[in-house]
């Protein structure tokens, strides 16, 4: 399948990500997977936090990229939020949104990719993955690197290097304690609770792991679907 | 100002000339309507114009929230200009919208835009954060697309390369980046054969109703606006701001996950801060289904669907063609007519809020034998499908495209009726509910007498609800959370600079008239045009007064308006100033008016609201001999000589002319507005002193 044919298919089926995307995307998970919360073959150790989703309950708010953005820089923006809503208005229900939330993976391509060592562990924050933008070149290879669609590490072109979620550790635009120990920015302004933390490694292999169920019996009783 | 980017774009479509303003010079007015009424006041030098003129300014502002976490205030986006919808002339007026627009403008660098002139042929705006082009319609064939239509295509044209849901640069040459779709404000059909019933769409369901905006644009070749942005707003105190999100969440809002079905009600009802998710329609909701919200909003107010039927219509749209509007059993027909219907008047871009009354109009008539095939009025409308997708079908391409009797109907039912030769009497029995400036009624003024007062003493159905729930609170509940004394304590302790006269909110027969009444009109009036309508706060959540999820119900108004707007601006903006601000955007507005031709004798209801009792009845707090009770409230009129009694109080509490209802010298002076007594001067129609 030419890149064509394969846009136009990716396009047809509204924001899902193309096929070649997700075998991309499955490989990388599959080492991570085999390596449990261990870290990988170049012993990145895993991150001590997560952030999960459930698209289903999302209400396309954007509040989360807007608290993002105000944390993290001090002033609001949507392209240098370090979490994405896309939306379609004409989509059906559940294809119309996505969320793209940074996986913390625990092989991260984006990490492996990094020439200068400027996107690191973070080993005074959980071992969140994050960029030290000091060192950053702007070479993009982190973004390139990330498998999935979006790219989860930002391209900051007003600053001219990557940034990417941290999980709020440098949220100093905030008077809460960010990182895998403290408080995140989105999953605290999150209207619907569509979003949460974890430290606990998600399933690596698809996207199960980060997509999940959040509706609980309230979201039933306003009518809808818990399934 | 810190929330604003600093410039305004002036567009003149005649001469395809890009021009600034700048933001500055007009900061005094606050943003979003303050600004919009200053800019049309200085670009426009003939007020008397139609808005069919090429003359006729449309401004789009955005609030200095806009696109901030400030909570209810982030997504709306305000149009103004000459309209064509009103009788017997089409006023100044506004029509606000939600969705993401204005955040992509402000995003894009842009605080509003002001459209002059009128294009050769038909054009849309490309904006690309600071890149504005004007292009021709043709390349991609937008003149005659509906509305959902036209933007994909827009979408798809501004993508170029790229493709959403993966980041992409919108602009050549550039690494600004952004996932997003454009914005687009657009018209469809009936717009572009400028029906005066003609809507803006955004998205799928985000509508400009009001005034027929999309006629406008249809009357100067514009097709569709669309923004994308890839910058930043500046926001004075970011932690701050996201303080006072979290406190108005915790103390204000019920929590998610403690959902209370006897709350539920009200933590969804306008006017009250939302607790929870709950999409204002009234068909049937799949479980698939989820709420969708404007930017920044914190419970949702619409949905979208598996079939995706009925996605981001809400309110008006979903219950005009409804079987309990039309009293008519449901017509079990696949598509659901009534989804397809709020479909349908977004596609074609047409005001549902005409056609709700509208649609009744054209039943009642067909039930006298006055319209049908062959008859008086003659048309081949198939009553006998009315509720079914096929009477929806034909009467939506009706209107759009003139087509029969739907060249009347594009005019407004109000001006369709004037051609019948049926106005007079059916403005006289109430057959045509259209009963302020003809345009349909929404709440009774004979009942909710501030809403038909500041309907009248404007330019169109306010559609504020602020008060809403002073009658449906009590009409609602057989136990009366607190006294009638202590309800209305609630609302009038939060209403500087009238805070010590709770009598203005007695709605019993004795005091409709009064100087006490003509403050409540004034305060909802001032509040409105800065708060709601230029700051910005969503109507659907502000003024919130009496609150169920607060300590002791006292909602939020008052102490949150002014501490978001601090913390996004700088500004230390008390509340009484605020209020302040807020006449004096009223003040200019009338001056506008005035210029136009306003006189306080046309300032008149229709014929019914004086002559016929309404009907329905709400228990409201009234004041008895000086005690505070619940009592039901309606069942009345608006007597004609006492209604000419309280505008002669209304426009003296306002500084206005009381002969005339124009603004005296004395009064724009003392707010500010020396240019405008000026110009009302030079025009013979400043008001005396």
């Amino acid at each position: 399948m030419d890149d064509k044919t394969e846009r136009k298919k990716t396009e047809r089926a509204g924001l899902a990500i193309s096929r070649r995307e997700f075998l991309k995307y499955s490989g990388i998970v599959v080492i991570g997977v085999g390596f449990g919360g261990c870290g990988n073959p170049n012993g990145v150790a895993a991150s001590k936090g997560y952030l999960l989703v459930d698209t289903k309950k999302c209400q396309g708010c954007q509040t989360c990229m807007l608290a993002c953005s105000l944390v993290h820089e001090g002033f609001e923006s949507l392209s240098l939020a370090r979490i994405q809503i896309v939306q379609n208005p004409f989509n059906t229900f559940p294809d119309d949104i996505n969320i793209a939330q940074c996986r913390q993976c625990v092989a991260p391509a984006c990490l492996a990719a990094c020439p200068v060592g400027a996107l690191h562990v973070d080993k005074f924050h959980g071992n969140v993955r994050t960029v030290n933008k000091r060192k950053c070149i702007g070479c993009k290879s982190c973004i390139t690197a990330c498998p999935f669609a979006p790219a989860r590490p930002i391209w900051n072109f007003q600053e001219v290097y990557a940034q990417k979620c941290d999980l709020c550790a440098s949220s100093v635009f905030w008077n809460e304690q960010g990182g895998p120990g403290g408080k995140q920015a989105c999953v605290t302004v999150c209207p619907m609770k569509a979003i949460q933390f974890t430290a606990e490694i998600p399933v690596q292999l698809g996207d199960e792991g980060y997509n999940v169920n959040l509706r609980d019996k309230t979201w039933g009783l306003l009518g809808y679907t818990t399934e | 100002m810190n929330g604003y980017a600093g410039k305004i774009l002036r567009i003149n479509l005649s001469t395809r000339e890009r021009s600034t303003l700048d933001t500055k010079d007009y900061e005094q007015w606050g943003g979003g309507h303050g600004i919009g009424s200053a800019i049309f006041f200085d670009l426009v030098k003939d007020k008397s114009i139609d808005g069919f003129d090429p003359a006729n300014v449309v401004t789009i502002m955005t609030s200095p929230l806009t696109g901030t976490m400030a909570l209810g205030a982030s997504a709306r986006t305000e149009l103004q200009g000459i309209g064509v919808q009103s009788y017997p002339i089409g006023w100044f007026t506004r029509s606000g919208l939600g969705g993401r627009f204005g955040v992509m403008l402000k995003l894009a660098g842009w605080d509003g835009v002001a459209i002059e002139g009128k294009a050769d042929q038909p054009v849309w705006i490309d904006i690309r954060d600071g890149d504005v082009q004007i292009r021709d319609c043709n390349e991609l064939t937008l003149w005659g697309k509906d509305t959902w239509e036209s933007q994909k295509a827009i979408w798809n044209y501004v993508a170029g390369s790229g493709h959403y849901g993966t980041w992409y640069n919108p602009r050549s040459g550039s690494d600004a980046r952004t996932t997003q779709q454009p914005a687009v404000l657009c018209i469809g059909p009936a717009g572009e054969n400028l029906c005066r019933v003609a809507s803006i769409i955004h998205d799928a369901g985000n509508a400009s109703g009001q005034g027929g905006f999309g006629g406008v644009w249809g009357s100067k070749n514009l097709k569709a606006i669309s923004v994308i942005g890839t910058g930043n707003i500046a926001v004075a105190h970011p932690k701050a701001l996201f303080e006072a999100r979290i406190w108005a969440i915790e103390n204000f809002t019920f929590p998610l996950n403690t959902f209370d079905a006897s709350k539920a009600m009200w933590a969804t009802m306008p006017s009250n801060l939302r607790s929870f998710p709950s999409p204002l329609v009234t068909w049937e909701r799949p479980k698939q289904s989820r709420p969708q919200a404007c930017m920044g909003c914190q419970a949702g107010c619409r949905s979208r669907y598996n079939p995706p039927l009925g996605n981001d219509s809400s309110c008006k749209e979903s219950y005009y063609y409804s079987p309990s509007q039309l009293k008519v059993p449901p017509s079990g027909e696949t598509p659901d007519p009534q989804k397809q219907a709020a479909d349908l008047a977004q596609k074609y871009g047409i005001n549902v809020a005409e056609l709700e009354t509208g649609i009744l109009y054209l039943r009642d008539l067909y039930k006298m034998g006055v319209l049908g095939q062959g008859k008086q009025i003659d048309c081949d409308l198939p009553f006998d499908k009315l509720g079914g997708n096929e009477f929806i079908e034909q009467l939506m391409e009706m209107i759009a495209y003139r087509k029969g009797i739907g060249d009347d109907m594009a005019e407004g039912f109000t001006r369709a009726a004037e051609r019948w030769g049926r106005l007079d009497e059916d403005q006289k029995t109430g057959l045509l509910n259209n009963c302020y400036w003809g345009l349909g009624m929404h709440y009774d003024p004979r009942g909710s007498l501030e809403w038909g007062y500041g309907s009248i003493l404007g330019d169109r159905d306010i559609n504020e609800h602020g008060f809403s729930p002073l009658a449906m609170i009590p009409t609602l509940t057989s136990e009366k959370p607190v006294s009638a004394e202590d309800f209305v304590k609630i609302f009038s302790e939060k209403m500087p600079p009238f805070e010590d006269d709770p009598l203005m909110l007695d709605y019993s027969d004795g005091n409709m008239y009064s100087e006490h009444m003509c403050k409540l009109v004034a305060w909802h009036r001032h509040y409105s045009r800065f708060w709601i309508q230029s700051a910005l706060f969503c109507d659907f959540q502000y003024p919130d007064f009496f609150n169920w999820a607060a300590k002791d119900y006292k909602g939020i108004t008052g102490e949150g308006e002014p501490k978001f707007y601090h913390a996004v601006t700088g500004k230390n903006l008390s509340f009484a100033e605020s209020i302040e601000l807020g006449r004096k955007i009223w003040t200019l507005d009338n001056a506008i008016w005035t210029l136009q031709g306003r006189h306080r004798d046309m300032v008149q209801f229709a014929d019914y609201i004086y002559d016929k009792l309404n009907t329905v009845k709400f228990v409201m707090p009234v004041n008895e001999n000086g005690q505070w009770v619940y009592n039901p409230v309606g069942g009345r009129l608006i007597d004609r000589a006492q209604f000419e009694e309280f505008k002669t109080r209304y426009y003296t509490l306002e500084g206005w002319d009381t002969e005339s209802g124009w603004p005296k010298r004395s009064t724009l002076e003392a707010l500010g507005l020396k240019s405008v007594a000026d110009e009302l001067e030079s025009k013979e129609k400043l008001g005396k002193e």
